[in-house]
């Protein structure tokens, strides 16, 4: 209990830590590597708080998914490597602001609710892995297959949007030679 | 033990491919040859460029290296030879050779110059087109053996081979393996012809011999990967167990090497499109059919 509690510890500070990382750098991809390693340590708690397959699951879409928002962020932003010196922070008031409410409600919930009786013992990995087959599959099926299909529409939506339109002389099919 | 063992394996695997890679170019058979040329890397000037991302620079080659090595941490060489035998062992290789994409991101962004950035990015797009044909013919794989431990992977494999049993699904991820150890004909972020080097570009002396070292163990580690999925693992008549994961994972990890040097560098763009329009299809059809097969057959 003692080790878990001080490992859970390290990853909780390591999460917060990379999470500062990221509002402290200019460079567009030291940023989102930031945020990736910040969710590797969330997904390391998980480990600690033995969900594994949970942990497992994180630490391994943050990988893809941050990658591919650090491409985006390079492409869009002005200044992507940072050595331009441009400032990039603006409402620094407002922002400071919002941070301590949300800070302050999250500390809140997290000590005043009731978060029921503390598991003993968790149930071995491969159970855990059987127990949550069957919610996704079972009662929850619904809820998770339209928050995917929502998603892939929204996906498919923004990819028709970004892609110019292209006059009917153009062949679509073909390949412009690089 | 069981750790010093695994890494023993595998550092000594990496050495026999180096060995034979060697071999294969020069026509010579040295075996001290890749010792040799990493003690004269670690010899020579290690140049870092000119305003580069330091932390990216220095932390790639490590990340790479420790990303193998985690990877080969759940593979098991026999039934008790295994560092981890995690409840999701086959779902944490993906886990962690994801990763490979973000070390190879940071090589390419942190020495700041255009061939090492190109080459990083590039294996973002390499692995939109090969990630699929990864975890597709692993979820059949864990279909059949009902579970993601890989020593219970490997024990549904006693009587049949997944190589016989699924085929098209061990052709699919033999093919993504080599894209993801970014071997010929996929080595797109290191391209020596059009890219001089790529992610390689930049780095020399001790940064570059680890670098080196990470990308053999990668191959040793993928190819132990698909021992354990598709080649029955540890199971084989007379020798030990652990003797036939060896000669498994050396021989596929053998046939990687050579096969990149009989076929051309293929186009990112040609990459992406056989993969979405083929390889997934078939690697779909691929767990349709493993599904019917353990409906139908007892």
């Amino acid at each position: 209990m003692g080790a878990q509690a001080f490992f859970l510890a390290v990853f909780g500070l390591a999460a917060i830590g990379f999470g500062v990382a990221v509002f402290r750098t200019s460079s567009m991809v030291r940023s989102a590597l930031a945020l990736l390693f910040s969710q590797t340590a969330v997904g390391c708690m998980f480990l600690v708080m033995q969900t594994e397959f949970l942990g497992v699951l994180q630490i391994m879409m943050m990988a893809t998914e941050m990658s591919i928002m650090a491409i985006f962020m390079v492409m869009f932003m002005m200044d992507p490597g940072g050595l331009g010196g441009m400032d990039m922070t603006h409402q620094k008031r407002f922002s400071i602001g919002a941070g301590v409410v949300a800070a302050g409600a999250a500390i809140a919930v997290a000590l005043l609710a009731d978060w029921g009786p503390v598991t003993v013992q968790a149930p071995a990995a491969a159970m855990q892995t059987r127990e949550l087959g069957h919610e996704l599959l079972g009662r929850s099926m619904l809820i998770f297959e339209t928050a995917g299909v929502t998603i892939l529409t929204a996906m498919i939506a923004a990819t028709a949007v970004a892609i110019p339109v292209q006059r009917l002389a153009d062949n679509g099919d073909k390949e412009v030679s690089e | 033990m069981t750790v010093a063992i695994v890494l023993l394996t595998l550092f000594g695997s990496a050495w026999l491919l180096a060995v034979i890679e060697g071999w294969t170019v020069t026509g010579r058979l040295q075996p001290a040859a890749p010792l040799l040329s990493g003690l004269a890397h670690l010899g020579r000037e290690s140049i870092v460029p000119r305003s580069p991302d330091r932390v990216f620079f220095e932390a790639a080659p490590v990340l790479l290296l420790v990303v193998a090595v985690l990877g080969a941490a759940v593979l098991p060489l026999a039934p008790d030879l295994v560092i981890a035998d995690l409840g999701t062992g086959a779902l944490f290789i993906n886990a962690a050779l994801a990763y490979v994409l973000v070390a190879l991101i940071m090589a390419g962004w942190g020495p700041n110059g255009a061939y090492a950035m190109i080459g990083g990015w590039r294996f973002l797009g390499q692995l939109i087109a090969y990630s699929m044909l990864i975890v597709m013919p692993i979820t059949a794989v864990a279909m059949r053996a009902e579970s993601l431990v890989n020593t219970a992977i490997v024990g549904s494999q006693a009587d049949l081979w997944n190589i016989v049993y699924q085929p098209l699904g061990f052709v699919l991820f033999y093919i993504a393996a080599m894209a993801l150890a970014f071997r010929s004909p996929f080595d797109l972020p290191t391209a020596e012809g059009e890219l001089a080097g790529g992610v390689d570009a930049e780095y020399t002396g001790v940064r570059l011999a680890v670098l080196r070292l990470a990308r053999l163990t990668l191959v040793v580690t993928l190819a132990a990967a698909t021992t354990v999925f598709y080649l029955g693992g540890w199971h084989g008549p007379l020798l030990p167990p652990w003797a036939w994961s060896l000669i498994k994972t050396l021989a596929v990890a053998v046939s990687m090497l050579l096969a990149g040097g009989y076929l051309p560098r293929i186009r990112e763009a040609d990459l992406m499109r056989w993969c979405w329009t083929l390889g997934i299809p078939l690697a779909l059809l691929n767990i349709v059919i493993v599904g019917l097969l353990i409906l139908v057959v007892p």
